[in-house]
């Protein structure tokens, strides 16, 4: 990952085995949560890949893509070449075939129309044709490959994150913050909603349901109805990672948990980060709270200068000369 | 809060709707005031706003130029209905074609631009309004450049001579007598279902039960999937995204939805006039005026938005010209005097009430953001 000349995180390879806690460890500034940034596809890494199961979760090219960027094309083309002219195909058209109080001879205006739209010469018809469809092309091919992957995508993909500075939404309350995250397994459209069919209604108090019991899970049941923003500190890192829970992540990716913590939450923490494995999703970790790190890990990989400098068990980082000397400084001699 | 059953309205709602539908009264107890014909602007421009509101207060993108939409609509309308052109399909199936086109125009603009952050997609709105002001001045063929189309047809109450003469056969409503002694607040018609410029009590009725049915259709959305998805984007489009939302799709939804709303809102206004007037009638004022009863009534609100709908319209369309006549024919003020005339203290007024509430309510008359402390 490179930012202009700046090399943030390089060569860095973290493989993480399914239902098992990965820590990431470093100093500050060695790359963690860039790192997180490129998996979860909020910046675009220069080089490497990220593999969920084996895959590689982008947009690909498919034949949908393909038709989408055609039918973009063309609806544009048709769009430009009637709007340069379209003064002249509405006379042709309507005006010149619309007597007052007789019947419209509709058959003979459509073919008027298509007589004037066609009739135009170069300039009328061909060059606007070809301008519109090399822009409305060119700019849905553009959309395309510029969201190829998103953090969207990479969320669809199945994994799920919390932030450093926490990012709830703070005016909504603990539940909808829940529901949203929700999202990706709804599936109630615009005519659902707006006119609120029973199968939205019910879809929306299954997810009501189902989002009070992860609060519930993560100990914020009582406070369901709040807004986010009114709750503390700690309860919010926790709400974020019930809202990260609710897309049923393959993975979920925690970016300092811990901080701000007092030990009792810590403690508490660290026994719901144990229930989230026990209930099936990987766990991957950047925590500063070597109490934490030391306690749930099951493997831990070590940060500096954006490099990665040792990974192993718990005990083998806490004997490790390099991570001891990368935290603690190397002792002065002398 | 306890679960959210399904329900209509809501409280506020159902207070704000009662009271619109409490103005006609007014003019039996004052026949010479005459308000439920300025009072069907208040409900269009009710319309307008919680077409706004869906763009600016749920989603939260700046859109300065809800008026062009509106224009869409207005035109829309006037082309789909009006004898010189060969469509005319009545009015509601052109209200529906004409929310459909607004959504259309609304899905064509946003698709290029939605993805600008913030005050560049307020310029691109701004700028969009003018083109459309200007297209329609120009475009001499199709929209009679500034003489506007007309006339243009008034609403008819579907199936309404059906019911009517239902009415006449169980003997409700078969001697013109007794309707007229029954009505009372409307000028005599023995046909219930007439809307005319002589029943402007039916006529202001008829756009209430519109805006109820928007009131619905908005309250749907807010509670929906769709309206969580627009109050992520809102607080937080990269927490969003990372919620697997795509906030592009989500604004685009957004930014259609209000401009059928608002198109519709423009078609309504035409029906009201009888005419689609000039160009100049949908300029920037009516986008500032729009924001302003956003604003003004709650951002977010249904509820607000319709009082500030009330408030704002009511007292430049009502209240003060009400007030201007009233002031004449006490042989107070003049026409030739700017000063003394009421009407011309509108925007000075507005002014005033906008600084006053940015100091001493910043979240509108009625606000729905979840008590958040500062």
């Amino acid at each position: 990952m490179r930012f202009g000349g700046l090399t943030a995180v390089k060569d860095v390879s973290v493989e993480v085995k399914s239902g098992s806690i990965t820590a990431v460890i470093g100093p500050n500034g060695a790359g963690k949560t860039t790192l997180f940034n490129a998996i979860t596809g909020v910046y675009e890494p220069t080089e490497g890949r990220v593999l969920v199961a084996g895959r590689d979760p982008q947009r690909a090219w498919t034949p949908r893509v393909m038709f989408g960027v055609g039918a973009t094309a063309l609806s544009t083309a048709i769009f430009l070449a009637v709007l340069v002219r379209v003064e002249t195909l509405w006379q042709s058209a309507i005006i010149d075939n619309y007597v007052f109080q007789k019947p419209f001879p509709w058959m003979k205006a459509i073919a008027d129309f298509f007589s004037t739209f066609f009739g135009g010469g170069f300039f009328g018809t061909w060059l606007p044709l070809l301008v519109g469809a090399l822009l409305g092309g060119a700019g849905r091919f553009v959309i395309w490959s510029r969201t190829r992957r998103t953090p969207d995508v990479i969320a669809s993909a199945g994994v799920a994150r919390t932030f450093q500075n926490i990012r709830l939404f703070p005016e909504l309350s603990l539940v909808e913050n829940v529901v949203v995250g929700m999202d990706r397994r709804l599936s109630t459209g615009f005519l659902g909603a707006l006119f609120a069919l029973p199968s939205a209604l019910r879809e929306r108090g299954k997810a009501r349901q189902d989002a009070l019991g992860l609060l519930k899970f993560v100990g914020l049941a009582d406070r369901a109805e709040t807004a986010a923003a009114n709750l503390p500190y700690g309860h919010q890192r926790r709400l974020e990672i019930a809202r990260a829970l609710a897309s049923k992540p393959a993975v979920i990716l925690l970016d300092e948990p811990a901080a701000g913590m007092n030990p009792t939450e810590t403690v508490d923490l660290m026994r719901l980060i144990r229930a989230i494995r026990e209930a099936g999703t990987t766990v991957v970790l950047i925590e500063h709270h070597m109490r934490v790190v030391m306690g749930i890990s099951d493997r831990i990989h070590v940060l500096q200068y954006g490099e990665k400098i040792a990974e192993g068990t718990p005990e083998e980082i806490r004997n490790d000369p390099r991570c001891i000397e990368a935290y603690l400084g190397k002792e002065e001699l002398g | 809060m306890a679960e959210r059953r399904f329900s209509f309205f809501t409280r506020g709602q159902c207070i704000v709707l009662a009271l619109l539908a409490a103005t006609p009264l007014l003019d039996l107890a004052f026949p010479s005031i005459q308000l439920s014909g300025p009072m069907r602007t208040v409900v269009v421009y009710a319309i307008l706003a919680l077409g706004l509101n869906v763009v600016v207060g749920w989603t939260g993108l700046l859109n300065l130029g809800i008026a062009a939409f509106m224009a869409i609509g207005a035109y829309a309308f006037g082309i789909l209905t009006a004898e010189v052109y060969p469509f005319q399909v009545g009015f509601w199936w052109a209200l529906l074609l004409s929310g459909a086109i607004g959504a259309f125009a609304g899905w064509l603009l946003g698709a290029p631009t939605l993805r600008l952050r913030g005050d560049y997609l307020a310029i691109v709105t701004l700028g969009f309004g003018e083109i459309v002001q200007d297209g329609l001045k120009n475009l001499q063929a199709i929209t009679k450049g500034t003489e506007g189309i007309n006339p243009l047809p008034k609403p008819t109450v579907p199936f309404g001579a059906a019911i009517q003469s239902g009415l006449e056969i169980v003997g409700i409503a078969s001697a013109p007598a007794a309707t007229k002694a029954a009505e009372g607040v409307v000028a005599a018609s023995s046909n219930w279902f007439e809307i005319s410029s002589a029943t402007p009590a039916r006529w202001f009725y008829l756009y209430l039960i519109l805006l109820a049915v928007v009131i619905f259709f908005c309250r749907n959305l807010e509670f929906s999937r769709l309206g969580r998805q627009w109050f992520a984007v809102r607080e937080d489009e990269l927490a969003a995204r990372c919620m697997a939302i795509e906030p592009d799709k989500a604004k685009l939804k957004a930014f259609a939805a209000g401009a059928a709303l608002a198109a519709i809102a423009g078609a309504l206004f035409a029906s009201h006039l009888a005419s689609t007037g000039e160009p100049a009638n949908y300029d920037f004022q009516v986008s500032i005026l729009a924001l302003c009863i956003v604003i003004v009534g709650g951002i977010g609100s249904i509820t607000g938005v319709v009082l500030g709908a009330i408030v704002m319209v009511g007292l430049s369309n009502v209240v003060l010209p009400a007030l201007t006549q009233a002031m004449q024919r006490a042989g107070i003020g003049s026409t030739e005097n700017v000063l003394s005339s009421p009407d011309n203290y509108k925007y000075l007024i507005f002014g005033l009430a906008l600084v006053l509430m940015m100091r001493f309510r910043p979240d509108g008359i009625v606000h729905t953001r979840k008590a958040v402390k500062k």
